[in-house]
């Protein structure tokens, strides 16, 4: 009978190991994919009922906060500052999930890393759960100047700092009060939802970095860089006898300049009065698709900005320009591609040519930081409850745009355009201030254009301390000082304001 | 081993109650503990609960150094700890359970006691076997009576007498272990031999066979009626196991497995509960807002619990159907994780290891037969209920031995352990009578 009665000791341990195997594969190898299964809410009554980290800016103002609530949960998720962060804070929602620094730090405000969880264990006696506070880059002060300068026109600023890739502002308008979504009464958050998704002017839309507009003519600044950095264009050489357009190969549509206007000459002087002529012919003839293509590339072109917030989209710069149709061998010849009339208006910002504001001012401020273009980034710091911080943003080279030579010829360039140019709106006393106007047009009836400036500011001698590009959309006229005009006075402020000290 | 036992009476004594202790104060910790992850507040009840767990305990280790002081000291420590740690998972899930559940228990070891007082020598129970029977097939058909017995949650599986509520079956299936055990030690030897030919196959005589049959169909056609699979699959379990141990004949087994697969199948096809419970088993998401949601909430929680789980009372248990109950281990398995888990997995290995010892050291075929029966009623119970929960397993409704909620299951829990700690005693006894006169041969020889 004893031989029977170990074989069923041995047959109850087989059935109690296949239990223990079984709760491993519940409890750890498959818990992951069980937890993100759609109806197990586990996770978001979890997050709701527990207070979640803050968000505050740079100097110190609370951007998103988690309330105690009366409701079916115990928190409420509010947003202090309204409307000043909705596109990059974005919005935590019982009903509509997060995005933004919500979205993306969302292991960090809720406490649900490794780190905060060892940090939690060591610490079991104390009340408030162990989460996150995501310190911004971003600095209220430059924000409010950014929406109050904009206005309620549509449209884009973003201001960042070259040196390091931190953005100091992003503002679009429309935009919207995330308190209106995020409320935990499903009825009210889906009412609001709903209207702000009807309005054509999507209010939702961060166009800062999720939406994409023609640059116009800011974009010559990528094609003169390019130029310089190949050897073919230095600042003598090419000097484009003076012409009131450029008519390129295969094609008898001309390209005119802005007005009629007649202009030519060296490459500092094709910039101060922004010359489609000359970049136009510079672009589809000297330089040609491969060196644009790699050029803007090198720019971030065709590649997502690889900002810590979800749903970037990637500007784009054209790459099939066609088959060669003539070599170029010649001295004094240009080789001649399928589409090289399409080039032609690539480089002037045309053409399928078309970048988001964000991409905009990091090419701006490439050339205030010896041609380094740093990755963008919103996120300073993770701090504990205490304060102590715990991680540190890290930062890193996005692209190595141009040589330091390059980036300094296109700065005192750009200096020469703020400076006596069309974006002289752009001069600030005692700084250094370069610019680049850009006028995309949009229709010729009536003619609009989306306005542009980008630029950038620090002290004399010193690199760069902001980056800013303004897009205002659909304005009257289309001069090429349109964008000087509407631009460039609220770039003006936004630099002015980022130039002075972060204030609490 | 009966070097141990002729010596270590009170030692063992005391390392029950050194054990007892070290559970208290789990169970303590863990009570309080509990009510701090809920509410952030220490219970309110903390005194009359140390009070209480003093005093019982107190009792259990008392009335088992005066009626049976030469036990196994792990079987009463363990069924303390599972019983406390349900106490705590029930406290944290609803108040009124608790507190009948903290009255259940102080009857549950009253019945220990009385158990151990009551049955003095296991012989007694032998001599009634055919009574006992009798009582346990009554108990088994109670809940079928018009009148008394109650449908609950779609099983027939209650019986209302008066005020007194309670579920017979779980006495029904002490009395069935130990008639199973008298009968087959009367004819193990009749049962054991081949005599009868039946076609080319040589098999014991059938009418040696025939009460056992007759008992075993008897429970299986009641449960059916009763919709009751887990206890019909434990039933037979029981009785299969206790089978083979006594003949010793793997074809029993073999005869065993194929009546089984014929009746689960013939089930699946007459009844559509089962075959709810087989497609619920395999993919529960099919109806996941109906017959699938208790399981996958159960999944859902044990994923949630993690490695290390929750905390105590920080899961989200109410969202767990029935919880207290047959998916206790889920609330386990969530606020305690994987740890806490393999913890009460490895209480019940603990449990049926103490029992099977008590098997093997027993010398009559009697108590090994008992001893081996009860200990596959607590081993496989809580088996099939924690691989149904798990979904390792079709899910068949059974309690969870000493941690579910139910006054019926934990005091019948009880009386089984007191059997067990009965037989380990007696055991522990015959040895120590035997041990020496054994001496003295060997002297008078040299």
């Amino acid at each position: 009978m004893n031989r029977q009665l170990r074989k069923l000791a041995v047959a109850l341990i087989a059935c109690y190991l296949a239990l223990f195997i079984k709760l491993n594969f519940m409890q750890v190898i498959d818990a992951e994919e069980l937890n993100a299964k759609p109806e197990n809410g586990r996770q978001v009554v979890r997050d709701f009922n527990r207070p979640r980290g803050d968000v505050v800016t740079a100097d110190g103002k609370l951007v998103a906060h988690s309330e105690e609530s009366d409701g079916r949960y115990k928190y409420q998720r509010t947003y202090p500052t309204d409307d000043l962060f909705a596109h990059s804070v974005g919005s935590y929602s019982l009903l509509f999930g997060s995005d933004g620094v919500e979205r993306t730090y969302n292991d960090e405000l809720s406490g649900n890393t490794t780190d905060f969880r060892v940090r939690g264990f060591l610490e079991p006696f104390r009340d408030e759960p162990n989460v996150g506070t995501v310190a911004l880059t971003m600095r209220s002060d430059v924000q409010q100047a950014a929406k109050d300068a904009l206005g309620t026109r549509p449209g884009s600023v973003v201001a960042l700092d070259p040196r390091t890739g931190a953005i100091l502002a992003m503002w679009s308008y429309p935009t919207y009060n995330p308190n209106l979504t995020s409320v935990n009464d499903a009825t009210t958050a889906r009412i609001f939802k709903e209207a702000f998704d009807a309005d054509p002017a999507k209010p939702r839309l961060a166009k800062t970095f999720r939406d994409r507009f023609f640059p116009g003519s800011t974009f010559k600044v990528v094609t003169a860089a390019t130029g310089l950095d190949s050897g073919k264009v230095t600042e003598e050489t090419p000097n484009y006898p003076a012409s009131t357009g450029y008519q390129p190969p295969l094609t008898t549509r001309r390209i005119g300049n802005f007005g009629g206007s007649s202009c030519g000459g060296a490459l500092f002087d094709l910039l101060k009065v922004s010359c489609n002529a000359g970049f136009a012919q510079m672009g589809s003839q000297l330089l040609g698709p491969d060196l644009m293509i790699e050029g803007a590339q090198k720019f971030g072109f065709n590649e997502k900005a690889p900002i810590d917030l979800p749903g970037t989209a990637a500007s784009v710069f054209p790459t099939d320009f066609g088959k060669r149709l003539r070599d170029g061998d010649n001295p004094g010849d240009a080789a001649i591609f399928e589409n090289t009339p399409g080039l032609a208006q690539a480089s002037i910002g045309q053409n399928s040519v078309s970048a988001t504001p964000l991409e905009m001012a990091l090419v701006a401020g490439a050339f205030g930081n010896g041609g380094t273009i740093m990755a963008p980034h919103v996120m300073s710091e993770i701090r504990d409850r205490k304060g102590d911080v715990v991680r540190t943003y890290e930062q890193s080279t996005w692209k190595t745009a141009v040589t330091p030579a390059t980036a300094e010829t296109m700065r005192r360039a750009m200096l020469g355009v703020a400076n006596g140019g069309t974006a002289s709106g752009l001069a600030i006393s005692g700084v250094e201030v370069g610019g680049k106007t850009g006028t995309a047009q949009l229709g010729t009836d009536p003619p609009k254009s989306h306005a542009w400036i980008i630029g950038f500011a620090g002290p004399p001698g010193q690199p760069a301390q902001v980056a800013v590009a303004v897009l205002v959309e659909g304005q009257p006229g289309a001069s090429e000082q349109t964008g000087g005009k509407v631009a460039a006075p609220i770039a003006k402020r936004v630099l002015e304001a980022a130039l002075a000290p972060a204030g609490p | 081993m009966t070097a141990l036992t002729a010596t270590a009476s009170p030692a063992r004594r005391n390392t029950e109650a050194g054990l007892m202790a070290l559970a208290g104060i789990v169970i303590g910790v863990a009570f309080v503990l509990s009510s701090l992850g809920r509410s952030d507040a220490v219970p309110a009840n903390l005194t009359s609960f140390v009070v209480a767990i003093l005093a019982l305990f107190t009792c259990a280790h008392i009335g088992v150094r005066k009626l049976a002081p030469r036990a196994d000291p792990l079987l009463v420590p363990l069924a303390v700890m599972l019983n406390g740690i349900g106490y705590v998972f029930i406290a944290r899930l609803n108040d009124r359970l608790a507190a009948q559940q903290a009255g259940w228990t102080a009857v549950g070891i009253f019945s220990f006691l009385v158990t151990l007082a009551v049955v003095r020598r296991v012989r007694t129970l032998e001599r009634v076997r055919y009574t006992v029977g009798l009582i346990g097939v009554l108990l088994l058909i109670m809940p079928l009576i018009p009148g008394i017995g109650v449908r609950i949650n779609g099983a027939r599986i209650w019986v209302r007498l008066g005020v007194i509520s309670f579920q017979p079956g779980e006495f029904a299936k002490i009395a069935l272990a130990v008639f199973f055990a008298a009968y087959l030690v009367e004819r193990r030897e009749l049962l054991g031999t081949a005599t009868f030919k039946f076609g080319p196959i040589m098999t014991p005589d059938p009418k040696h066979l025939l009460p056992v049959l007759v008992a075993w169909g008897f429970s299986l056609v009641v449960m059916m009626f009763q919709k009751d699979l887990g206890s019909a699959l434990l039933f037979f379990m029981l009785f299969m196991s206790v089978l083979w141990i006594a003949t010793e004949r793997a074809s029993y087994l073999a005869v065993g497995m194929g009546l089984f697969g014929g009746g689960a199948y013939l089930s699946w096809t007459l009844f559509s509960h089962v075959q709810d419970r087989v497609s619920m088993w395999l993919n529960p998401w099919q109806d996941a807002q109906g017959k699938g949601y208790q399981i996958i909430q159960s999944t859902y929680a044990f994923a949630w619990g993690g490695v290390a789980g929750t905390g105590l009372g920080q899961g989200l248990a109410n969202r767990v159907p029935i919880a207290e109950s047959d998916f206790i281990f889920a609330i386990i398995g969530e606020e305690l994780g994987l740890l806490g888990a393999t913890a009460i997995l490895v209480l019940f290995l603990l449990l049926v290891g103490s029992g099977l010892r008590i098997a093997m050291a027993a010398t009559d075929p009697f108590s090994k037969l008992l001893a081996a029966g009860l200990t596959t009623l607590i081993g496989v119970q809580s088996f099939i209920i924690m691989a149904g929960v798990t979904r390792l397993l079709p899910l068949t409704g059974l309690t969870l031995p000493f941690v579910s909620y139910g006054g019926s299951s934990l005091i019948s829990n009880w009386v089984l352990v007191a059997l067990l700690v009965r037989l380990s005693d007696e055991t522990a006894e015959a040895a120590d009578r035997n041990r020496p006169d054994d001496a003295t041969t060997v002297i008078k020889l040299s």
